[in-house]
């Protein structure tokens, strides 16, 4: 892959729920490696179905994706969706329930997909599994249950179980929307730090002052179509788009 | 009315022999019962209809019923429409492994119910195969979730497993009632019969609640 080709390319992608809603509307988006894409816009304009087809969690009804040069995911035309499975496993989403699996402890959790999925060894994959749980202020979390951790815990176990995996993109939709505020935080600051290490990522959150801070680009999504894309200072403090504008007044309206 | 528990004594080596037959069978049966009541589960949400009719025929007849008509009916009417001579531990077999996969599939498929979509995806998101979702995922939460209601099932099948005696299975209900019968002692033999039950069921009923508070609590299942 040259430096030039993107990393992600999204063309006209299309999705709709039983045929009647329709959340994407034709979406195109490409991403470089380098890009830290946020993407923001009212509830229902398709953020977090974006990220679920990206995950290939989702059947789509038209589009493509080329992921490093390679196909995949598309709609092959009889209501089929073709996903890749082995491009899927270059990518890792945090979500914004946890989803930690509550019968295996933190280092279960961490371990599961790496032995099962690249068959790596126990004792190596849990050596790996401490040095992440480490960085992130973990390791004494390490034999405990999810059950037994806060909210903002939960979601760093989260987030280092996806980097176990070692993905090429990172998604993150809404991580921080089931926090307490006091625990948002230390998640930010996990994913900050991975911004830091270059790590491509596509995040959807409704937390502007962190969408500011991380993003190299913002992505203004409504009506299941780009409505605006370009850097944070743009289009968060001032957008070309009408309809940016109004939705940037309305959640900094509330928030302050 | 005097009391004369001494006579159980005389006939305690019959009763254990008995209670070791209950045993057997109630173990036999949970089992088989419990691997036959998660494949009907698995197939009470299967994809194919006939499987799924089929399923949920033989769900609610065996609920439906009582154990000792299906009882009886094994014993009876089966070896008729085989044309196979059944012994009666294999009726008694047949009859309470069938009863327990009714009742145990409704316990498993209400746990695998509860394993919820975001898991799945949590699955999907971390590339694990179907096979090694369904295996490390979905089936030990099952099974965790299943726990204290399938010790349930189980305390009522070894209680049930009283019905084979009238179909002269020698279990410990036959026995102590062969015992009463002989002794004229009624009262004694049958109280010591009952305590010889509830000795065995109560400590698994006490460990049902303590299976919920302690393990799903902290797993918050």
């Amino acid at each position: 892959m040259s430096d030039t080709a993107p990393l992600v390319k999204i063309e006209g992608l299309h999705k709709s729920y039983g045929g009647v809603v329709k959340v994407l509307q034709g979406l195109d988006i490409e991403m470089k490696a380098g890009d830290r894409v946020v993407v923001i816009g009212p509830s229902g304009g398709g953020k977090s179905t974006l990220l679920r087809v990206l995950m290939g969690l989702e059947q789509i009804d038209g589009g493509s994706i080329v992921f490093g040069g390679k196909p995949y995911i598309s709609a092959n035309g009889n209501g089929k969706t073709a996903i890749d499975a082995k491009v899927r496993r270059s990518i890792g989403m945090v979500f914004q329930h946890y989803t930690l699996f509550p019968h295996l402890d933190v280092i279960g959790n961490l371990i599961l997909a790496p032995m099962k999925v690249r068959g790596e060894k126990k004792a190596e994959a849990e050596a790996r599994a401490m040095a992440l749980l480490t960085r992130f202020g973990l390791a004494q979390k390490a034999k405990s249950y999810p059950a037994q951790l806060s909210g903002g815990q939960k979601q760093r176990v989260a987030i280092a179980r996806a980097l176990m995996l070692d993905p090429k993109l990172m998604l993150f939709d809404e991580v921080t929307s089931a926090l307490d505020p006091e625990l948002v935080a230390e998640v930010e600051q996990v994913i900050l730090q991975l911004a830091k290490q270059q790590m491509p990522m596509v995040i959807v959150t409704h937390d502007m002052w962190f969408a500011k801070n991380i993003a190299s680009r913002v992505i203004f999504c409504a009506g299941g179509v780009v409505v605006e894309d370009g850097p944070p200072e743009q289009v968060l403090g001032s957008p070309r788009e009408e309809r940016t504008r109004e939705f940037i007044e309305r959640v900094f309206h509330i928030k302050h | 009315m005097t009391f004369n528990f001494a006579v159980v004594l005389k006939f305690q080596e019959a009763l254990f022999l008995g209670l070791w037959m209950t045993l057997k069978l109630t173990l036999i049966c949970i089992v088989l019962g419990c691997a036959l009541g998660f494949l009907v589960a698995l197939a009470r949400t299967s994809k194919n209809a006939i499987l799924r009719a089929a399923s949920s025929v033989y769900v609610e007849f065996f609920r439906g019923t009582p154990v000792l008509v299906q009882l009886f009916w094994i014993f009876f009417c089966l070896p008729l429409i085989l044309g196979v001579e059944l012994s009666n531990m294999t009726s008694g077999v047949i009859a309470l492994t069938l009863y327990m996969g009714a009742i145990s599939s409704e316990t498993f498929r209400a746990s695998l119910k509860s394993v919820g979509r975001e898991q799945l995806d949590a699955c999907v998101a971390l590339g694990l195969s179907h096979w090694a979702r369904t295996t490390n995922v979905v089936l030990p939460q099952a099974v965790l979730r299943a726990a204290p209601t399938l010790l349930s099932n189980c305390v009522s099948l070894f209680k049930e497993s009283a019905l084979v005696s009238a179909v002269g299975m020698a279990d410990l209900m036959f026995v102590g009632q062969n015992i009463s019968n002989n002794t004229a002692r009624p009262i004694e033999v049958l109280t010591i019969v009952a305590l010889i039950y509830f000795v065995i069921a109560f400590p698994l009923t006490r460990a049902v609640t303590v299976i919920e508070r302690r393990i799903l609590k902290r797993l918050a299942l």
